[in-house]
């Protein structure tokens, strides 16, 4: 809209500008209560005394975080939780870009049946048993594969990567095969290379998917020794207290400071990444 | 397939089809992994269905086939109507509140002509969208406990008695659409951000210059030029309508499944609990059945309106 249009009270354009305030604050307002949770759960992670409505840090205590650091046993969960999303990220990446890749083949026989053989996935599923039962079948329980693949592979994200691929000029391709390149090589050499910003934002869907996964590891791990971060924190809040830790701080802190560590990661990466995910979405919505 | 597939080559047809494939090998090679995995971990367990038609636990070890009993034991369930239809109405509610806020959202955000600051409130409306949900649940269950969370504590401030607004059965559902708008209504606002960036300006300034107010040139020029965009999303988000299960899971407990048991967690309950594999496999056939249908209506109505279907 007038984008270039500034506030002023000349008449005619009070009720713009009006208007223009009230969104000014009312967006900040929104902003705030975005945030307020998220800031109340690390200050209460600091400060014992903090609870109830007050948002300021009086005191700065640290020992939830020592305690969370000293204890193994969320140590172990920690370290599941970044094995899992590093190696899926990877495995999702290669399995998502190869899948893209191979089926802008224009001329390929058989593309059809594989898009289709892709594409069934998206409307169907077996469902929530006879998938549980087929890992378990195939001896696959308490394997973290059972984890990593169904959760870093889908159908929706090689659509995406084959609509960003088909944005790369095909006479690159061509130029590529003609200078004596195998298709491996300008796979590596130059569809990857040009690929970044797809990478990035499908590769933080991938790896938020992974890190913030559930469901997976409580249907299919069942030694509670391979258990990722999310089911801790899920059995901290809800059995109110971690069995087997010799309790040195408040539960609450603790509580909240499992949350802060288990959310904090992302917000590291977040301000990096962001800029490539808004493309990421948009292309997604471009018919695939 | 088959047919398409002749009449291709008839049009290139110098070229033998091995001579083609050959010359594929690679990329046939290179999609092998994708196969296998999308082989074994989607397609494998489709055979799983027919465990609807048989009566099978890990006690019974051997399925029996006892044809539509589990369909009939299902539908002459009490429990599993009432997750049929508070996955419909939480649904329903939840789809149309998120186009609502998002598209509302998307408008305001798109009256900011100030870079720094827009750029800002569209940075942190979209961070709560990638916090799980067991950890959302974990954020309010503090937030909103009664013991010391920010919001009793403020009622209390008030002079008001504090509230369990999870372990109540008025409070749970409004209390459920208020933390997912929290949590996805800055997300949804991309595709429409997108889409509102990518409206004719000349048309604004037409309307400008035949007198149209800022409201009016909401209500004849934007919304109609992102109606295509909304249709798509609700359409989608219509398709995946009954496919409610994580949000809900994490923030259920025994004292208000009346009203928030859905077919996800009736379907968990019968299937990973009480291990009935043949009735949970059933009521998640219905599920599916039920869901493809909803998205063959989506897609033709799509074509409908639009010209053009979503598949």
């Amino acid at each position: 809209m007038e984008k270039a249009e500034k506030i002023s009270f000349k008449s005619g354009h009070r009720a713009r500008a009006v208007f223009l305030i009230f969104n000014y604050i009312f967006l900040s307002v929104l902003m705030l209560v975005m945030l307020i949770p998220l800031l109340k759960v690390f200050v209460d992670s600091i400060d014992p005394t903090t609870y109830g409505i007050r948002l300021i840090p009086k005191v700065i205590d640290l020992s939830a975080y020592k305690q969370i650091i000293s204890s193994t046993n969320l140590y172990r969960p920690l370290l599941v939780s970044v094995f899992t999303t590093v190696s899926g990220t990877a495995v999702g990446l290669l399995l998502t870009t190869l899948a893209g890749y191979v089926i802008i083949q224009k001329k390929m026989p058989g593309r059809g049946i594989m898009v289709t053989f892709i594409f069934i996935t998206m409307l169907f599923n077996g469902g929530l048993i006879p998938t549980y039962l087929t890992i378990k079948n195939l001896g696959l329980m308490n394997n973290f594969i059972a984890i990593i693949i169904p959760c870093s592979l889908s159908a929706y994200n090689i659509i995406l990567m084959k609509s960003f691929f088909e944005t790369i000029p095909s006479t690159l391709y061509e130029a590529a095969s003609l200078d004596g390149c195998t298709p491996m090589k300008t796979f590596l050499k130059i569809v990857l290379p040009l690929s970044k910003p797809a990478l990035a934002s499908i590769g933080l869907f991938i790896a938020v998917g992974l890190w913030n996964e559930y469901m997976h590891f409580i249907l299919y791990i069942t030694d509670t020794r391979w258990q990722n971060f999310q089911v801790k924190v899920r059995d901290l809040i809800l059995n109110d207290g971690i069995s087997g830790t010799s309790i040195t701080v408040s539960q609450d802190m603790l509580k909240n400071a499992v949350v802060v560590v288990v959310v904090f990661p992302f917000l590291m990466i977040y301000p990096f990444i962001q800029k490539y995910f808004t493309k990421g979405v948009t292309i997604g919505s471009v018919k695939g | 397939m088959a047919n398409k597939r002749k009449e291709k080559s008839k049009d290139k047809n110098t070229v033998p089809l091995r001579v083609r494939i050959y010359h594929y090998r690679w990329f046939y090679f290179m999609f092998l992994p994708v196969f296998i995995s999308i082989l074994i971990f989607s397609y494998l367990p489709m055979f799983g269905i027919v465990y609807s038609f048989t009566e099978y636990t890990p006690f019974t070890k051997v399925p029996k086939f006892i044809g539509l009993e589990n369909f009939k034991v299902l539908f002459e369930g009490k429990m599993f109507w009432r997750a049929f239809f508070n996955t419909l109405q939480i649904s329903s509610v939840n789809l149309i509140l998120s186009i609502v806020c998002s598209v509302g959202l998307a408008l305001l955000v798109d009256e900011v002509s100030q870079v720094h600051f827009r750029k800002i409130t569209q940075t942190i409306i979209y961070i709560p969208h990638f916090i799980s949900w067991v950890v959302v649940a974990a954020i309010f269950t503090m937030v909103l406990s009664p013991k010391n969370g920010i919001v009793n504590a403020g009622i209390e401030l008030f002079g008001g008695e504090p509230i369990y607004f999870l372990t109540s059965d008025k409070w749970w559902r409004p209390i459920f659409f208020i933390i997912n708008r929290w949590k996805e209504t800055g997300w949804g606002t991309i595709i429409f951000i997108a889409a509102l960036a990518g409206v004719d300006m000349e048309q604004y300034e037409a309307a400008r210059i035949d007198g149209a107010g800022h409201i009016q040139r909401i209500i004849y020029i934007t919304l109609p030029s992102i109606a295509g965009t909304i249709l798509v999303v609700f359409v989608l988000n219509l398709a995946k309508i009954l496919n409610l299960f994580d949000s809900v899971w994490v923030l259920q407990n025994s004292m208000t499944t009346g009203v928030s048991d859905v077919i996800g967690t009736y379907v968990y309950r019968i299937g990973i609990t009480s291990a009935d594999y043949g009735l949970s496999t059933a009521a998640g056939l219905f599920k599916s059945v039920v869901s493809v249908v909803l998205v063959t209506m989506a897609n033709k109505a799509s074509k409908k309106i639009k010209g053009e279907g979503i598949l």
